[in-house]
């Protein structure tokens, strides 16, 4: 049973080979970043060997990986078949040889073998002497046996969750805290170890409470090995080992549950606040608005899109924050940043819509009605994106210490919305392309051959929105000596106006490309897969 | 010397009764080098309820598709109640309502949502479109479900809110593809006497499927299409010529496959 859905797991590997291109270059992209983690890893512990903090930085590490295993599978459940105990649900298998392949399958594969490699790191950076290095391989061993146990248990117990439409949701929002943490050590780490504030100094005594997890533990045992304490080494060695073993035991007792439950599409209830749709006294465009409204707020992918740009708005101003650089241009970047990422996850509205653009095409039966649906999803999309470029710009203005330069921001936040909106407009008409949800994606990715389209549509609505600002930067740079009186409503007004009539302007000339050509757009929606 | 009129000339209402609810005349399309339909005339009468019958792959999907105006055709017209679909796409789309084979709705939106977005998309002020959503979720016995996502709906639920979405604006002609796929009976049933009942009151209804025994049970007129051309078309009567319109169905396609000969194995007799 082991050994076939091991060459289960290397068979479905192996189809990806021969499957599409984009599945074929994802394949070879992620075992080419498998072999780097490897190598990377590798040296990385390899290089510990005489560092004070050698064992609080393998601790870490070790501890980071386990944590990497157990979220990942998480977020790509579905990706491999041999995740989802249902898929096995209709085979007469008893549990036991089930969960030991199932276990064997999960070993195989670039990801684990990279793990082990990596860990094999800590026989040079922190075994001393031939029994330490023993002590070293066996603990890389339950490393990587503890990680892959703790990702099949909390898979498994979460797979009836994870199948139904709300698990899914919740597993995407996920993503939201994950890209957040990304960011902030990204900006703030650099940073941090370029000024010498953070070095391999500011580990030591960090495993206080990280030394009694099994990757702490699985660390130590190679220290005292290597210290002349072969008891306590292997002693530790065991305490990981029986965690692995009630680990494996729950998880067996979980798959035959998981077995025997596998369908979920029944458990639903009510959703909150679903009546009667808003906006009903605004025609054909406020229908529309009313449906994107709603999504706003319900598709997880939606929300995500709006946290990544509240996210990035934040983050580009960093340095302004940090008190480096100039205040009012950490503002002005932020709020360019936030309209044009308004842009850019909406350059593609149709494809994003998906095969139900259909029902609505069925109603879009000239320009007028064209024009309604653009302007429709303009409404929506500021009826948050305006509220986004008033509140951050001021916040910031008022961190940095300048709670005027608000205004200033928010002067380029409207043009920058305005302009978002209508690039965002343009390309959907110009440049459609069909998208699918991809496991571990924060957002829908354009399907194979489409990469072209989406990436003139992301740096074109990133371009044409600095562009387009530029005119209302130029004031806020050229009145910096006039009367804040003056010029604050001035800027604030000729910002506004203009990101008005850049949208009005992106609605018409949007309705007037996609008039002649909306059942080309119905059929590209529909080869969408959300 | 001028001949002697037969009787009194047509008037307009007899004209408009005498002109087909669908005509479509010489469709054609083609995916790369595959011909998916290869002509189709065809003619459905007003008040019909008309079914399109023929195996997988038979060009069902992008004919319909092409006659609500979803698809462009390469070769063709389409007209529906005399107005030409390709044409006049503003008031052909006014008259006419669709239900799509794989029912991709707009899943983020409550049932009862999802009705009203598309009676208030087709014009109807919305005070109209929640009450037509109403009765409409009523008659299909979606009522208690009108809360829930439609993302949380089965087959058979999305099928009906599909069909009401497809109503609630009153069209005069109903397309609808594969209505039944997946549907339990008694949905089924639900959406079978609405049909019947549409078409009763003069509307015209063409839907498309691969269900003999239904096809043969409601439809009025029957047109069979193999390999992007009808054979076949007329009453359902004279379709079937005597037969069970499955029998005919297989006659005028041709039976596929060779009845699993090298399956020896296969059965309990076979130890």
């Amino acid at each position: 049973m082991a050994w076939l859905l091991v060459r289960l797991k290397l068979r479905l590997l192996g189809n990806a080979l021969r499957s599409t291109t984009g599945a074929k270059v994802s394949f070879i992209l992620s075992t080419i970043f498998a072999a780097a983690v490897a190598v990377g890893l590798f040296i990385s512990l390899a290089t510990l060997r005489h560092n004070g903090a050698a064992v609080d930085l393998t601790a870490v590490t070790f501890t980071t990986f386990a944590f990497g295993w157990l979220i990942l599978p998480l977020l790509t459940f579905g990706l491999d078949a041999t995740l989802d105990p249902a898929t096995l649900a209709l085979y007469p298998l008893r549990t036991r040889p089930l969960a030991t392949g199932l276990l064997a399958a999960s070993a195989a594969g670039a990801w684990p073998a990279a793990n082990v490699i990596g860990d094999l790191g800590i026989t040079v950076g922190l075994a001393h002497g031939a029994f330490a290095v023993f002590i070293a391989v066996i603990a890389v061993g339950l490393q990587v046996l503890f990680c892959i146990t703790l990702a099949r248990l909390v898979t498994t117990a979460l797979a009836g969750l994870l199948r139904s439409r709300r698990g899914r949701d919740l597993a995407a929002l996920a993503l939201i805290p994950l890209f957040a943490l990304y960011e902030t050590f990204a900006q703030v780490i650099p940073n941090m170890a370029e000024k010498g504030s953070l070095t391999a100094a500011s580990f030591t005594g960090i495993d206080q409470w990280l030394r009694w997890l099994p990757p702490g533990l699985a660390a130590h045992s190679v220290v005292d090995a290597s210290t002349g304490h072969p008891a306590t080494a292997i002693a530790r060695l065991a305490i990981v080992a029986a965690v692995i073993v009630v680990l494996a035991a729950l998880w067996a007792r979980s798959l035959g549950r998981a077995l025997v439950t596998a369908d979920t599409s029944t458990q639903s209830a009510a959703v909150r606040g679903a009546g009667t749709l808003p906006f009903p006294r605004s025609g054909l465009r406020g229908t529309v608005a009313a449906r994107f409204w709603v999504y706003q707020r319900r598709d997880p992918s939606a929300l995500i899109v709006w946290a990544i740009t509240v996210i990035v708005s934040v983050v580009v101003s960093v340095s302004s924050l940090r008190g480096q650089g100039n205040p009012l241009g950490g503002v002005l970047l932020s709020a360019g940043f936030g309209g044009a990422f308004v842009g850019v996850f909406h350059s593609n509205a149709v494809g994003i819509t998906g095969p139900a653009f259909l029902f609505e095409a069925l109603a879009l039966p000239d320009r007028r009605a064209l024009r309604a649906w653009f302007a429709g999803q303009d409404q929506a999309l500021a009826l948050i994106g305006v509220p986004l470029v008033i509140v951050i710009p001021f916040l910031l203005a008022a961190i940095t210490g300048h709670p005027l330069n608000g205004f200033l921001g928010v002067a380029v936040g409207l043009a920058a919305v305005g302009a978002g909106l209508a690039l965002s407009n343009l390309f959907s008409a110009w440049l459609p392309y069909p998208v699918e949800k991809r496991a571990g994606s924060p957002t829908p990715r354009a399907v194979g051959g489409y990469t072209g389209q989406a990436l003139v549509g992301t740096l074109g609505s990133m371009i044409g929105v600095a562009i387009l600002v530029s005119p209302v930067v130029v004031g806020v740079a050229l009145t910096g000596s006039a009367a804040s009186a003056i010029r604050m409503p001035a800027l604030l007004a000729a910002g506004a106006l203009w990101g008005f009539a850049l949208s009005a302007a992106g609605v018409a000339i949007a309705a007037s490309a996609a008039e002649g050509k909306l059942p080309e757009l119905v059929q590209l929606a529909a080869r969408s897969k959300l | 010397m001028v001949e002697p009129a037969a009787g009194p000339p047509p008037t307009a209402p007899a004209q408009a009764q005498a002109q087909p609810a669908i005509a479509v005349r010489g469709l054609r399309k083609s995916f790369g080098s595959k011909e998916a339909v290869a002509g189709i005339d065809l003619d459905i009468a007003r008040g019909s309820l008309a079914g399109l019958v023929g195996p997988n792959g038979a060009g069902k999907t992008t004919s319909l598709s092409m006659m609500t105006g979803l698809l462009r055709p390469d070769m063709g017209t389409v007209t529906i109640n005399g107005v030409s679909v390709w044409t006049d796409p503003v008031s052909a789309k006014a008259i006419i309502g669709v239900v799509p084979a794989e029912v991709r709705l707009f899943d983020r939106l409550s049932g009862e949502e999802l009705l009203e977005y598309s009676g208030r998309l087709h014009g109807l002020p919305a005070t109209d479109a929640r009450a037509r959503t109403q009765q409409l979720l009523d008659v299909l016995d979606l009522k208690d479900d009108a809360k829930r996502l439609v993302a949380d709906y089965s087959t058979g639920m999305r099928k009906k809110a599909a069909l009401g979405c497809a109503l609630i604006h009153n069209p005069q002609v109903l397309f609808l593809d594969e209505p039944l796929e997946g549907v339990d009976p008694v949905s089924a049933d639900v959406i079978r006497r609405l049909l019947a009942r549409f078409a009763a009151s003069g509307s015209t209804v063409l839907f498309s499927s691969h269900v003999m025994e239904l096809v043969e049970q409601v439809c009025d007129h029957v047109s069979i299409i193999n390999a992007g051309r009808i054979v076949v078309t007329g009453t359902t009567d004279e379709v079937r010529g005597g037969k069970t319109l499955q029998q005919a169905f297989i006659d005028l396609v041709g039976a596929r496959g060779n009845d699993g000969e090298g399956l020896s194995w296969l059965g309990s007799s076979s130890g």
